[in-house]
């Protein structure tokens, strides 16, 4: 989803309870809590993050995965960056702060399966560096009830970004 | 050009004899400057490959040092390079990088030009004088564009040599990456783009042979690997592995698998393609493939290709433009290319290896950028720029090639070394030295 609305809003219940889930999730994540975020997430996890191609606007949006990952090498991602001996990017690590906004949620028919649009802001400041940098997107998640608590089984990030800044993405969306 | 050669404090930044690099050459924007006219503006540049604009009215729009280019293919099918300019009073033509057009029209007084670059109409011909003549009013044409096996290169100085004799001996081994099957290979998406405030050169050096980095810059990746482990001896330089260095500085380095490593972890290449491969190479480039683990190099100054198999399946062919920025930045693109006979699940994974490797969130890539920026903030002061870098491990073996006639160019062991590195800085202080010296 691109600007349109959402086919059908959930009812309220659900939006609550995505919200809470989004910004518990944001809050594991700005606390460098990676073993607790792995467990938010389904076995068959699929996390993409896009950026955009530059180009005229008659020719529509065009969108390219700078990040696609499965349950397996998502899992070597986040290894890496959690573990200080085995990153320079995130040792010492970025601070973060991430902003969680604008929810959609669609009624995707079950109970058990939530489609949930959401903006994302992401202050993120490196080492010594006087000034932050921002990484902004939508995201489109899809959340599977699994023993009881909502999984993240599909996440994509549209980053607003053509030219990235500042070397490489070296933290989670 | 003389007064921007004053300013530079260096005559020579190089000291071939001692081993060092001024760390003024890493930093300084005057540095930079002459760097734009000596080699950016001047040199064979790579800019795209062909795939990304396979149909008529197709563009990128890419870099020349400072210089905004259209990469176009014209009606006619043919590649042209224009500057991305409009002859009248200068806007760009096309202000995002990439799209498709049938003409190329300015916003600004609507002059209008075609795919080739001539212009058709100013929207005010009837007011033109007659001594002005529009067929020398189109778009500035690159005067030089070749394409050597899908890789387009152009350059500004008319009188650079043929891009084959420029190439030379690395033309052998690019064949090996990006003519390795009839077909020939094929760009798998849009570049991934990014800048970090980091001297342009560090990704050259970085890629024509830094096998010394690897175990400290990468402890990460190599550690996560669960099938090619340190114990395994992946990490270990086989014997086998060389260096190459060719005129005009080009170079690469070949890791071949180390004695006693499981050959069945290290699928070198997929089966299916192999005997494609044997249809477009000669013997002596199957035998050079043949157990090749990381094949890593760059064409003078600012082209760098990688073939690695590293933490994932796939062995991922990624290219590289180090496009510089200024003396302390750069802007990176990296696209990834898979053989066009290849099935579309195996492009699949090799674009998503490839760029979970290296890309503009690559867990390789990650902590190379961060040490490259701090390197290149380190050394942006006057105090550190009395001390040079350290190419010292160059010294002991750049006299004694090895093997000579065995394979094109010179070739060096052990291939982690710096002799490939100090031969481009020694090539890069050549053409710094004389405009003359393509
Ligand atoms: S600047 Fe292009 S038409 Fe005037
Ligand atoms: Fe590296």
């Amino acid at each position: 989803m691109n600007g349109e609305a959402p086919a059908k809003a959930s009812d309220d219940a659900a939006f609550v309870e995505v919200l809470r889930f989004l910004h518990r999730e944001a809050a594991l994540l700005d606390g460098r809590d990676y073993a607790a975020w792995l467990g938010l997430l389904t076995g068959d996890i699929r996390y993409v993050v896009t950026a955009r191609v530059s180009r005229p606007a008659e020719q529509g949006p065009l969108d390219y995965a700078i990040v696609d990952e499965d349950a397996d090498t998502l899992g070597l991602r986040v290894r890496q960056i959690s573990d200080p001996k085995l990153t320079w990017a995130e040792n010492p690590a970025t601070l973060t702060r991430r902003f969680v906004s604008n929810l959609e949620v669609e009624d995707a028919g079950a109970p058990n399966h939530h489609v949930a649009h959401s903006n994302l802001l992401v202050y993120r400041q490196r080492g010594t560096a006087p000034d932050g940098d921002f990484y902004a997107g939508r995201r489109r998640d899809v959340l599977r009830r699994v023993d009881g608590s909502l999984r993240i089984a599909d996440r994509l990030v549209r980053l607003d970004h053509n030219v990235l800044f500042d070397g490489s993405l070296s933290v989670i969306l | 050009m003389d007064d921007v050669r004053h300013t530079a404090r260096g005559e020579s930044w190089v000291d071939a004899a001692a081993g060092t690099v001024s760390r003024e050459a890493f930093v300084s924007d005057d540095v930079f400057r002459l760097e734009l006219d000596r080699i950016f503006h001047r040199l064979w540049i790579f800019l795209a490959h062909d795939s990304e604009i396979p149909s008529p009215g197709d563009y990128v729009v890419r870099s020349m040092g400072s210089v905004p280019v259209l990469v176009v293919r014209g009606s006619d099918g043919e590649l042209r390079v224009l500057l991305n300019s409009c002859r009248h009073r200068g806007t760009k033509l096309c202000r995002g990088e990439a799209g498709n057009a049938r003409h190329f029209v300015c916003p600004y007084h609507g002059w209008s030009y075609a795919l080739d670059g001539r212009l058709i109409t100013t929207s005010y011909d009837g007011h033109l004088p007659p001594e002005m003549d529009k067929a020398d009013w189109g778009l500035v044409p690159v005067p030089r564009l070749e394409t050597y096996r899908g890789l387009v290169f152009a350059a500004w100085d008319p009188g650079v040599p043929a891009l084959s004799d420029y190439l030379g001996d690395i033309a052998w081994y690019l064949d090996t990456l990006f003519w390795r099957s009839p077909q020939g290979m094929e760009v798998l998406a849009p570049p991934h783009r990014w800048r970090v405030r980091a001297n342009w050169k560090i990704g050259a050096l970085n890629f024509i042979g830094d096998s010394q980095h690897v175990r400290t810059t990468h402890a990460g990746p190599i550690t996560l690997d669960r099938v090619r482990s340190e114990k395994d001896g992946f990490y270990v330089t086989g014997g086998d592995s060389f260096q190459v260095v060719t005129d005009r500085g080009h170079g690469c380095t070949l890791t071949y698998l180390a004695p006693g490593m499981k050959e069945e972890n290290y699928l070198t290449h997929p089966p299916a393609l192999g005997a494609a491969y044997a249809e477009t190479l000669g013997a002596d480039q199957l035998a050079m493939l043949h157990h090749l683990r990381v094949f890593v190099g760059n064409v003078f100054p600012n082209f760098s290709f990688i073939e690695s198999q590293v933490a994932l399946g796939e062995k991922a062919v990624i290219v590289r433009q180090w496009q510089p920025l200024g003396g302390t930045e750069m802007e990176v693109l990296s696209w990834v290319l898979a053989e066009r006979e290849a099935d579309d699940g195996y492009k699949q994974r090799a674009l998503r290896h490839g760029f979970h490797n290296f890309g503009a969130a690559g867990v390789f890539e990650q902590d190379d950028l961060e040490i490259w920026a701090s390197a290149t903030q380190a050394s942006d002061n006057p105090i550190a720029q009395r001390y040079p870098y350290s190419f010292h491990s160059s010294l002991p073996f750049d006299r004694s090639p090895c093997e000579q006639g065995r394979w094109p160019g010179t070739t060096y062991r052990p291939s982690n070394t710096e002799v490939a590195q100090f031969a481009f800085m020694r090539r890069w202080q050549a053409a710094m030295g004389s405009p003359d010296r393509a």
